[in-house]
């Protein structure tokens, strides 16, 4: 369960026209962050296919191999281990760092295109995803109307619902001051091997309506209104927090972090390109985004391309973003007591973050290409990251 | 939600102005590969909007199906 790349995210389904075309790309992700954290190793391959002008297929394989260590709150006295919990520990001992692991997944998607007569489309799609301790499940569908008879202008609505089992290691110590919030404990059944671990669910419905239009032959705009509810066991099960911190007794509680049951979100999304000149276009992007945890964020996101002849095409890119924090999060040690939600998951925090992106894909014929690609990703927390992708496309 | 519904308006409205019916034949420049809302390389966008989900707090916006944990 960890960064788990693309996982169900290999079938995002756009309203935009679909490009039909026969391809082939096998891609390989390498991610790496500062401090010795999260590295992510991720092979995938993608095949879409069309069976003549109604129907088309994209089925897509990926593997990931994950190992680092992400910062948590943990008692130095039994180890730099996620788990490394306990009440009444000596307050001296708690320390916040690199808390070690590491995982492997396997995940794929199937989605197929259907056009009707009216040429509208119907998209469906599922995927499948498998790890030691998360099995995720999803199903979605996306139906596009054209409104005009030239096609410049479309409605979508489309909804996907994920259903996902997390393993949570069960202890005295597991969800804090609340384990019996947790409320959606319906599996109830342990792993049959430790004994100490335990299946919750946790399922996420996303509903989104869409207007695409083409403004005229060299841009267009498409403006998104979505809705996402989580429900079921949204809490970390690596992440702990310290409650009941005495500096005068010298004790204190280092305990699972516990998130509410529940998190509902809305938001709008803006994309807008324009073909600036033959061989040069630009994308501009921004999302804004609220939930109930009160996280607000906004999101600037573009690109530009440039085609040099026939042969190469290059993309740089800058993406800026910004949230605020979660009602329940607190990076001190001394802050939590009693409190029924509690987190120092640095991703809850209020934080910006900025991306550098460039992409270079060389065509050595028509049918076949090579890409490489090199971003950086950097917060105003510590984190740092960088990845690759490399990878040939084959078009058929 | 208000401030949402507003900004969805205002945009749809401030564009409607540029819109032009654009026939099938003019087209070419649209249905090019670097004007693909996805970009050149879906993969890779996948991907980096993956990396996103796990390192940050929202998401949405791109579509109906994805997600995952993103725990580390």
């Amino acid at each position: 369960m960890q960064l788990k790349i693309s996982l169900a995210a290999a079938t995002i389904i756009s309203a935009m026209a679909v490009h039909a075309e026969d391809y082939v790309s096998v891609q390989y992700l390498q991610y790496n962050e500062n401090s010795n954290r999260t590295a992510v190793s991720a092979p995938s391959l993608i095949v879409n296919k069309d069976f003549g002008t109604d129907y088309t297929l994209n089925v897509n394989i990926v593997s990931d191999t994950v190992s680092g260590a992400s910062e948590a709150w943990y008692d130095s006295a039994s180890g730099a281990s996620a788990f490394s919990r306990g009440t009444g520990v000596n307050a001296s001992d708690v320390k916040y760092g690199n808390v070690a692991y590491s995982d492997e997944r396997i995940a794929g998607g199937v989605v197929l295109t259907t056009r009707m007569s009216n040429r509208d489309e119907l998209t469906i799609g599922g995927n499948y995803s498998r790890e030691h301790d998360f099995d995720s499940k999803e199903v979605s569908g996306e139906y596009m109307h054209w409104l005009d008879s030239s096609k410049n202008s479309s409605l979508s609505f489309g909804a996907s619902y994920q259903f996902n089992e997390v393993l949570v290691r069960i202890d005295d110590t597991t969800s804090g001051a609340s384990a019996t919030t947790v409320s959606n404990d319906d599996d109830d059944d342990d792993d049959g091997e430790s004994g100490a671990s335990e299946v919750y669910d946790a399922d996420a419905l996303t509903l989104q309506l869409s207007y695409f239009q083409n403004l005229n032959a060299q841009s267009y705009f498409k403006i998104a209104a979505f809705y996402i509810a989580d429900s079921g066991y949204l809490t970390n099960p690596y992440m702990n927090v310290v409650r009941n911190y005495n500096e005068v007794t010298n004790k204190a509680d280092v305990l699972g972090e516990n998130r509410p049951d529940s998190r509902v979100a809305y938001g709008l999304s803006l994309k807008y390109a324009n073909a600036l000149t033959d061989n040069i276009s630009a994308h501009i992007g921004y999302r804004y985004y609220s939930d109930d945890w009160e996280i607000d964020s906004h999101t600037l996101d573009s690109d530009l391309y440039y085609e040099l002849g026939d042969d190469w095409v290059f993309k740089v890119g800058l993406r800026y973003y910004t949230q605020s924090q979660a009602k329940f999060y607190n990076a001190s040690k001394d802050y939590f007591t009693d409190e029924v939600y509690a987190s120092s998951d640095q991703r809850l925090s209020s934080f910006d973050a900025i991306t550098y992106k460039s992409d270079v894909e060389y065509f050595i014929s028509d049918a076949l290409s090579v890409n490489f690609s090199a971003n950086y990703y950097e917060q105003s927390t510590d984190l740092k990251a960088t990845y690759f992708m490399t990878g040939a496309t084959y078009r058929f | 939600m208000k401030r949402v519904i507003l900004t969805a308006v205002a945009t749809v409205f401030l564009l409607s102005g540029c819109i032009s019916d654009v026939k099938p034949w003019e087209k070419e420049t649209l249905a090019k590969a670097t004007m693909k809302e996805s970009g050149t390389n879906p993969l890779a966008k996948k991907y980096e909007e993956h990396i996103y989900f796990s390192k940050e707090a929202s998401r949405g916006g791109s579509g109906v199906a994805g997600g995952g944990c993103g725990c580390n």
